[in-house]
């Protein structure tokens, strides 16, 4: 088997008295698109905010790439694309400057195209110069799919993308982590919406309590014999 | 049919419901406070502050006998409810006691929201200043002999202007969300300034406030005789204005806020990508701030106001230096106080990108240095409309004092914005960026140290020596930049950074 684009080992992360992840480990491979399933504060976004470099982890190794997060996280940044799960877009910007800022940042060249691509594909194209405190919440999700997206990245990380997203944005976030994995990319899936993670990936990882109790393939948590499965994961 | 009783319930039911409501927010933002402690000891400071205020100038040689000071005792309180009038107007009607995306799930009336704007508007720095200077100057003048019959004037007309100023800023903001409500305020503000100016220029401002009404109360105090009377009409008027002043503040609330609307729903055609990373960054920190209302509204309130004052009082250059303290430390309070709120929820996806944490403080601190200096120069060329041309030594100590206060402010702005982070959207005109208690700590720790400096410097001015107030800003300049770079140090060490970006994303 290949070396894991995502490698996490005995991942802890604490805010104060609070461990919000206590020991988890995580394998991605490149191609693949990986669900992270579990109850609301089974740790979940806090592992997406250290992977993306966001929050760092308090002990453990988390290598993406090979490059250790705590270590360089700005390189590790450089590899990522990031879907926040809370709102993740600055109130009082526009779309496009939000692309302007990713595309100067991480050095894009000729980026425009597909930003309009990308617009135009999740029904933002109309609004790209609006600013974004006046979106639905529906909207700031889709573009907050499409700055993840942006740049191609080695690894994406999408967190709560579907979250009261209309059935075409459900559809082209589909496509985007179809595009991800076709190209190579290892893409980690956070969500509540069992159906959809297990239709748009190929593995599974059930998080309790802020640490790992699965991991399987997708095909295992679907219909409703994968409910019950995932229900008696949970409890 | 009624499911439940709420505060927009008619009549004398309908405030009973209002007083409940407004114990309980009040009682859950006590709840919500951090460092009770802190809070509990900012209030025993506030009222030994009062105490003090009231008593102190009793205690001094001379007290009952100073005619200079109970000759505009008129004028002040005038003046108090002029500044009540223009901080309820800037406020968009007042403070909120609940955010307005938190209130928005809750039942809370109209009255409520007045009452509870009314319960916050003497947490404002400049509010309690004014209303320690009246009670110390009705104080001074009474001594001891009527000291409690005048303190208790002064104290109900600090309550009744209040209540009044509410009533007016209500009004402003019912006008204000009309169809063509904004042109018309920014219309007749500029009246009301001209105007203003006009009167100052000519000298006859300080004889119209010594002429109206509040020269009566004055007298009251002064003489002792008619405390009474006095009293029950300042505690009627009081409870007429907190009443009356419920109707505009329905119809208001009621209302869209057009500005702020318009401000969220406004587009920005696209412009070239900037040269550099730190460019980028800054382009976007400079949109959070131009498309706020608060601070926009803010900001030009700052600017305008002392510059109109200095423009009609035809202040001299020495005492033109202290306003850029003032406007200064006015400004860090719209936003620079909690500097990392304007990226609101954008934080997470913000601290994704990979930029050196470094060049994301220097933009931040390079943004809020020129909001501030703008607010600044745009006070001093006011004022130097009727000041002249200074010479070379007064030339060189405004630029010295501008450069050490921006660096003061600046520094201390992102010292406070690290290490305590508040959660804050700055979308309606009605927010602060921290809760009201902790914004009076702050206004008072800023405009007492550069208050201070910049009244060190306006002296130091005086000498006809250039080289003594550069001289002078050398230390300023040295702690300030030490306290700069700690507060980048804090920034930069990615813990310290999570926690931060955490909590204004939440």
């Amino acid at each position: 088997m290949n070396e894991p684009v995502i490698d996490v080992r005995g991942l802890h992360v604490r805010f104060g008295e609070v461990e919000a992840v206590a020991g988890i480990d995580l394998q991605a491979q490149a191609g693949h698109a990986t669900a992270l399933l579990g109850r609301n504060g089974a740790g979940k976004s806090t592992t997406m905010r250290v992977l993306a470099g966001v929050v760092p982890p308090t002990a453990g190794t988390v290598l993406v790439h090979g490059v250790d997060v705590a270590r360089e996280p700005v390189a590790v940044k450089r590899l990522v694309g990031y879907c926040p799960d809370v709102g993740g877009l600055v109130p009082r910007a526009t779309p496009w400057e939000h692309l302007q800022l990713a595309a100067r940042l991480r050095r894009l060249a000729d980026w425009e195209t597909r930003a309009r691509d990308l617009l135009e594909r999740f029904e933002l194209g109309d609004v790209a110069h609006r600013v974004t405190s006046g979106f639905s919440h529906g909207m700031g999700r889709r573009l907050s799919v499409v700055l993840a997206a942006l740049h191609e990245p080695d690894v994406l990380l999408l967190d709560e993308p579907f979250d009261g997203v209309d059935p075409l944005g459900v559809e082209a976030t589909m496509v985007v982590i179809e595009d991800a994995r076709a190209r190579g990319a290892s893409v980690l899936v956070s969500t509540h919406l069992r159906d959809l993670a297990m239709q748009a990936c190929s593995t599974a990882v059930v998080l309790r309590g802020g640490a790992q109790v699965a991991a399987m393939e997708a095909g295992e948590l679907t219909g409703e014999a994968g409910a019950d499965a995932y229900r008696a994961l949970l409890d | 049919m009624p499911t439940a009783r709420s505060s927009t319930d008619a009549g004398l039911a309908g405030w009973v419901r209002a007083s409940a409501d407004l114990q309980h927010l009040l009682r859950f933002r006590a709840a919500t406070v951090r460092r009770p402690r802190a809070a509990a000891v900012a209030v025993a400071v506030l009222l030994g502050v009062t105490l003090a205020a009231a008593v102190g100038p009793v205690l001094v040689d001379g007290a009952g006998s100073t005619t200079v000071l109970a000759d505009h005792l008129g004028a002040m309180l005038a003046g108090f409810l002029v500044l009540a009038v223009a901080a309820a107007m800037a406020s968009g009607g007042g403070r909120e006691l609940v955010p307005r995306e938190q209130a928005a799930v809750h039942p809370i009336g109209h009255r409520t929201e007045h009452l509870g704007a009314l319960a916050l508007a003497p947490l404002n720095f400049a509010w309690l200043l004014q209303a320690w200077l009246l009670l110390g100057v009705a104080a001074r003048t009474t001594g001891t002999d009527g000291w409690l019959a005048g303190q208790a004037v002064v104290a109900a007309w600090v309550l009744c202007a209040t209540a009044l100023a509410q009533v007016v800023g209500w009004l402003v903001e019912t006008l204000r969300r009309t169809t063509h409500g904004v042109l018309v305020v920014r219309v007749l503000a500029v009246l009301v300034a001209t105007v203003g100016v006009a009167l100052q220029a000519a000298d006859r401002l300080v004889p119209l406030l010594e002429g109206l009404p509040t020269r009566h109360l004055a007298e009251v105090v002064v003489e002792g005789d008619g405390a009474v009377p006095a009293l029950l009409a300042l505690a009627a008027l009081t409870g007429l204005a907190v009443v009356v002043g419920a109707w505009p503040a329905g119809v208001a609330l009621r209302r869209t806020p057009r500005e702020e609307l318009r401000v969220e729903s406004g587009s920005h055609p696209a412009r070239p990508l900037p040269a550099s990373d730190l460019a980028v960054l800054r382009r976007i920190d400079r949109a959070s701030v131009w498309r706020s209302v608060p601070m926009r509204r803010g900001l030009v309130v700052l600017a305008l106001g002392p510059g109109l004052v200095a423009l009609g009082g035809g202040m001299d250059w020495t005492q033109v230096l202290v306003l850029p303290a003032l406007v200064v430390s006015g400004g860090a309070l719209l936003f620079g106080v909690n500097a990392w709120c304007l990226d609101g929820r954008g934080a997470l996806w913000r601290e994704s990108l990979p930029v050196g944490p470094g060049t994301v403080f220097a933009a931040r601190a390079l943004t809020l240095a020129e909001w501030l200096g703008a607010a600044a120069l745009a006070t001093l060329a006011l004022a130097a409309l009727r000041a002249g041309v200074p010479t070379p030594t007064e030339l060189t100590a405004l630029v010295v004092t501008l450069v050490v206060v921006l660096l003061q402010v600046v520094a201390v702005s992102l010292s406070w914005s690290g290490r305590r982070p508040f959660p804050v959207q700055l979308s309606s005109a009605r927010a602060t960026p921290a809760p009201p208690i902790v914004m009076v700590g702050y206004s008072a720790r800023l405009a007492v140290s550069t208050t201070l400096t910049a009244v060190l410097f306006s002296s130091a001015a005086q000498v006809p020596v250039w080289w003594l107030v550069p001289a002078l800003a050398v230390p300023f300049v040295a702690w300030s930049t030490v306290r700069l770079l700690r507060a980048r140090r804090h920034w930069v060490d990615a813990a310290r950074r999570a926690h931060v970006v955490v909590t204004v994303a939440a």
